[in-house]
């Protein structure tokens, strides 16, 4: 049975009868070319956004859940974070707690390795270069431990050493019993770590399938509007416009 | 160092207080002054010339500056939070110009004659309280903190046109001067009975600023990260919203306006909490208790026959600390 399943999700006039289902120890890929919704959609399945449909975790409907049940369960990290003040790396990982309202030392401290931010757990975020940034919003939202992960665009502005180990942390996530949902732009990216995809267009799903099917020149060229170079059998995968 | 804070706040805040009641053109003992004013509460002892100064004059005067000062570092603290902005006045929310509006009705119409000097303070924290009812309607229930913070500018240009209204029509020279000194901000010659009605405001505004620490520290990552961690931002930023309101609104009420106190003390505290917007709120409380009184104790140093009021001179030195404070922001964009 799927972890999460998600029936006819609308949101007004940006996601329109949007259907997925995601399963435990599953990496789920949202492609699509910009303004497709992959935003909206992880925004609604969050509840940030008013919506009609229904979407249940583990077989229980999220509307019956409250604000902080529902965050302990299903957690965002947005595209876009900024701290305006100048706290402690330790500090914003401890905020993946709020919704638990703990503040479980061992946790915090397993994500922090995980994320590989141990070594400056006590400096300011301000001070910290933008992959390393990236690593600490990133255990904040691991030390939220949700069983369903959504994130948008974790690796848009880093470089490909940060990218790989930022979509490796979230693989490991995924496998250790929960599920992660990952919008990205990077095809190759897409390819070599998610399990399976769901492209997505004009605030519609247009087809969720295993790799192999989704990334094809066939389905990809006419939704993003540019010839599509896919070489599946190369290690690592590539998807590149031509 | 961070868990001495709150410690070393209240000493000083102790330290100081004693300072207040122990200043005055009067050399007299505090604590048997102040006892037998106690004794008097209770037993209804023979009143002495030292109680009656401490316990009647400086006695309220020292609580009435540390309750408004606490209360105006607190909400700044907490409104900075909400807008995530360290530049945020809890001015900006529209209450203290209603408070003034709704005081300076007293002044020329003589409304609510039958309270007698707690006149103002009342019809303050109706003005107050009126300005927080058009406020709400205004932003709608489903109002961003940003919108909120809109309304209530728009709302405190409002009061401050009709405030200037009623400035421009004065029945006489010496109405309009006793409003304008008033406005100016001061908390002598006020007596317990002002605390009656501060204080009560004083302690719901800050409770309910205080529940709402964790939707603070939420909003340090934006108010998406914030709603995605179950901290309903648009419900519980009306909490701050109105608990800042209620804490400008009867500190105005009461003192007049004494400026900059939320704007420098959050932001002084700030390092001192490891910018931790949730942690800031008592230490805000504590500082600015505290700045109001030394302040308070400065201007009672000064010639008594043209008093400078307290909030001239919390403006005189708040005003080049924004400036700073303006430039060093600047200095981070550019």
């Amino acid at each position: 049975m799927a972890l999460m399943s998600i029936d006819n999700l609308s949101v007004q006039q940006r996601l329109f009868d949007a259907c997925l289902d995601i399963h435990e120890g599953e990496v789920l890929g949202l492609i699509g070319p910009n303004g497709a919704g992959k935003s909206t959609l992880l925004n609604a399945i969050t509840g940030l956004l008013p919506r009609s449909g229904r979407i249940s975790l583990g077989g229980q409907n999220l509307e019956q859940l409250g604000s902080l049940q529902r965050a302990r369960q299903i957690a965002l990290q947005p595209q876009f974070i900024e701290s305006v003040w100048a706290l402690s790396v330790h500090d914003i990982v401890s905020m993946g707690r709020l919704p638990w309202g703990d503040s479980d030392q061992s946790i915090i401290r397993q994500v922090m390795e995980q994320a590989n931010i141990s070594e400056f757990a006590a400096r300011h975020v301000d001070e910290l270069s933008g992959g390393e940034r990236a690593r600490v919003w990133l255990a904040r939202v691991l030390a939220n431990q949700p069983r369903v992960l959504l994130v948008d665009e974790p690796v848009a502005n880093l470089d490909i050493h940060y990218q790989q180990e930022v979509m490796q942390i979230l693989v490991d996530y995924a496998r250790a019993g929960h599920a992660v949902m990952i919008a990205i732009h990077d095809l190759s990216l897409a390819a070599r770590y998610c399990d399976r995809l769901c492209l997505m267009d004009n605030g519609r799903v247009v087809k969720t399938d295993s790799i192999g099917a989704v990334l094809s020149s066939e389905i990809l060229t006419p939704v993003f509007n540019v010839e599509v170079y896919v070489d599946l059998e190369n290690q690592p995968p590539v998807v590149l416009a031509q | 160092m961070e868990r001495l804070l709150n410690p070393v706040l209240i000493l000083l805040l102790l330290l100081v207080a004693l300072l207040s009641l122990t200043i005055g053109t009067l050399d007299l003992e505090v604590s048997s002054a102040l006892a037998n004013w106690f004794s008097n509460l209770f037993t209804g002892k023979a009143l002495t010339r030292e109680a009656l100064i401490v316990g009647e004059i400086r006695l309220p005067r020292t609580l009435l500056a540390l309750v408004v000062g606490a209360a105006m570092g607190m909400s700044g603290a907490a409104l900075q939070g909400l807008l995530r902005n360290p530049l945020v006045d809890p001015g900006l929310i529209g209450a203290s110009q209603g408070a003034a509006l709704g005081a300076a009705l007293v002044f020329y119409f003589n409304i609510f004659p039958g309270l007698g000097t707690l006149a103002t303070p009342i019809a303050g924290l109706v003005g107050a309280a009126l300005t927080l009812f058009i406020l709400m309607g205004l932003s709608g229930s489903m109002a961003r903190p940003a919108i909120i913070i809109m309304a209530g500018l728009a709302i405190s240009t409002l009061s401050s046109a009709l405030l200037a209204v009623v400035l421009n029509f004065a029945p006489n020279p010496y109405a309009m001067q006793e409003l304008v000194f008033w406005l100016l901000g001061s908390v002598s010659n006020r007596g317990l009975d002002n605390l009656a009605i501060l204080f009560p405001a004083f302690v719901i505004g800050s409770i309910m600023l205080l529940m709402q620490r964790k939707l603070l520290l939420g909003l340090s990552l934006g108010e998406q990260v914030a709603d995605s961690m179950g901290l309903e931002v648009t419900k519980r930023g009306r909490y701050i919203v109105l608990g800042t309101a209620l804490l400008v609104g009867s500190s105005v009420a009461v003192a007049g306006n004494i400026g900059f106190i939320g704007l420098i003390v959050p932001h002084l505290m700030r390092p001192l909490v490891r910018y931790r917007p949730d942690r800031l709120l008592l230490p805000s409380a504590l500082a600015g208790a505290i700045f109001v009184l030394l302040a308070d104790i400065l201007v009672r140093q000064l010639p008594p026959e043209r008093e400078l009021k307290l909030g001239v001179l919390t403006a005189l030195v708040g005003a080049p600390f924004f400036v700073w404070l303006v430039w060093k922001e600047r200095q981070r964009w550019l």
